[in-house]
């Protein structure tokens, strides 16, 4: 576990030392307080008609979507690419496969460090949110659920970014990486939105796993099977991509 | 004296066909061993699996006592730079020791600042290793390997890109810890005089086939240099004269 906790430590501290984690981080909060001023625009055009508790009202759910399906897999692209096919690329994998450390371990802890990453900035953008929607007037409608929901979605993400580290063994070069892990992700977003029968058997159709247990919440029992199917994704991508990482030479 | 490493029949063979063949030998504790070979005659290769960087086709190594797969015992007590330095372009000299400090319980920043004294890369602490030169990025890999006191330390050609003195501090560093500190090293090199200078042992290798492993002292007795006992190996294998 030390070993662990010491290659996680640095992984997270690799990502910390790269500023366009920061810099896509800052986007992303512009992006929701941009969000959160078009109650300036509707009292504008409405001439202050609109109740802006309406408008503002569970913003950060309304932000979810973005925030889930764009910007955290971005993010989680991104970082997957540094930790992994990039330095498999430049040879600065070396650094810690020359370190008393096993392989499982310095595979499950980059992948953490990927979660660690996305899960911070959630967070980060969860806490920009709410204050914009508490400082324009928006009250304090929904942030408890919203902070429920952004919790509930860590887990798909957690997936999500398990399917990442999976094709960053497959790829070589940085760039095409990255870009197989995109073409795979819109691609599977596109199936599951074109092919509603097909969504709910891949993992991607469940990110906004929230959905499922806050509002009109289903049964627990017909939620069971989905549960299964995501946890199935996620072994078999944690597997598949420590069994590639393993068989890998530097 | 105890087995510090062994390879059994170990053979790592790539896809091209190149690699090591059938290697066989042993290292005791303290001794300084020689990989002589030119560039492709697998020394890399051994100093690659030795250290967990590829696994063995065939045969088996053992660290310590421990097969190499076994990681964590295996590379505890091990220090190694295997061709160029793994290095972050974007991280400072003080920030790879830093990471590289947190697999070992005793490191700390005395531990630090000592291995970049030693290796004359302390004024650069706060530079990132980007802008470095070869040789102070050659400097650098040797720093961290050095970092945990290891007492296996394998180094694969460690002096490649540096000046001189440079080339004649990092002999003497190897020189002074096996003999002051009992460190064991396997150094790889394609230049005969570099191994004559720093090995009780030397091992010559050829197209990935183990040509003989004798103690300096056996190899120089019929020869009057390692590099005339290196040809007289290779003429033997070919089985006729190389000029």
């Amino acid at each position: 576990m030390e070993q662990f906790l010491a290659n996680l430590s640095n992984e997270l501290f690799k990502l910390r030392k790269r500023k366009k984690y920061l810099v896509f981080l800052i986007l992303g909060c512009v992006v929701c307080v941009v969000s959160a001023l078009r109650v300036l625009l509707v009292n504008f055009l409405t001439d202050g008609g609109v109740d802006p508790e309406a408008v503002l009202g569970n913003l950060m759910s309304s932000n979810l979507t973005f925030v889930l399906l764009i910007f955290l897999p971005l993010m989680a692209v991104m970082a997957a690419s540094d930790l992994f096919v990039s330095e498999q690329a430049d040879h600065t994998i070396r650094f810690a496969l020359m370190r008393p450390v096993g392989k499982g371990k310095l595979f499950f802890s980059k992948a953490l460090a990927v979660f660690v990453l996305c899960a911070v900035d959630l967070g980060v953008m969860y806490l920009v949110t709410t204050l914009a929607q508490v400082v324009l007037g928006g009250g304090t409608a929904g942030i408890l659920t919203s902070l429920g929901a952004c919790l509930l979605d860590l887990i798909p993400l957690a997936v999500l970014i398990l399917f990442f580290c999976l094709l960053n063994q497959v790829g070589r070069g940085s760039g095409l990486t990255v870009l197989l892990c995109l073409v795979c992700y819109i691609g599977l977003l596109v199936l599951g939105t074109y092919l509603p029968a097909v969504g709910g058997l891949v993992f991607t159709g469940y990110l906004r796993w929230h959905n499922l247990w806050i509002g009109i919440t289903l049964p627990f029992f017909s939620l069971l099977p989905r549960m299964g199917l995501l946890a199935g994704y996620g072994l078999v991508f944690a597997c598949g991509g420590y069994w590639l990482f393993d068989r890998k030479e530097a | 004296m105890d087995t510090v490493l062994t390879l059994d029949h170990f053979s790592k063979i790539y896809p091209n066909g190149r690699g090591a063949r059938n290697i066989t030998f042993s290292v005791e504790r303290g001794e300084v061993v020689g990989l002589l070979g030119p560039n492709g005659s697998g020394k890399t290769t051994i100093m690659k699996s030795i250290t967990g960087l590829a696994q063995p086709t065939e045969g088996k190594i053992t660290v310590f006592g421990a097969p190499a797969a076994d990681r964590e015992r295996a590379l505890a007590k091990v220090g190694a730079l295997i061709e160029q330095p793994a290095l972050y372009e974007n991280l400072t000299a003080q920030d790879h020791l830093a990471m590289a400090a947190r697999y070992y319980r005793d490191v700390d920043r005395a531990r630090m600042d000592q291995v970049l004294e030693i290796v004359g890369l302390a004024p650069y602490k706060k530079e990132r290793c980007g802008k470095f030169s070869l040789g102070m990025k050659q400097r650098m890999g040797l720093a961290l390997a050095l970092l945990s006191r290891p007492e296996l330390m394998v180094l694969d050609e460690p002096t490649n890109g540096l000046d001189i003195e440079a080339t004649v501090e990092i002999r003497e560093i190897i020189i002074r810890l096996a003999r002051e500190k009992g460190v064991t090293f396997l150094v790889a090199s394609h230049l005969a005089s570099e191994i004559e200078k720093m090995c009780h042992k030397v091992l010559v290798l050829h197209e990935g086939e183990m040509l003989s492993f004798d103690t300096k002292e056996e190899a120089l007795r019929l020869h009057p240099s390692l590099e005339d006992y290196f040809l007289a190996k290779v003429r033997d294998k070919k089985g006729s004269v190389i000029l």
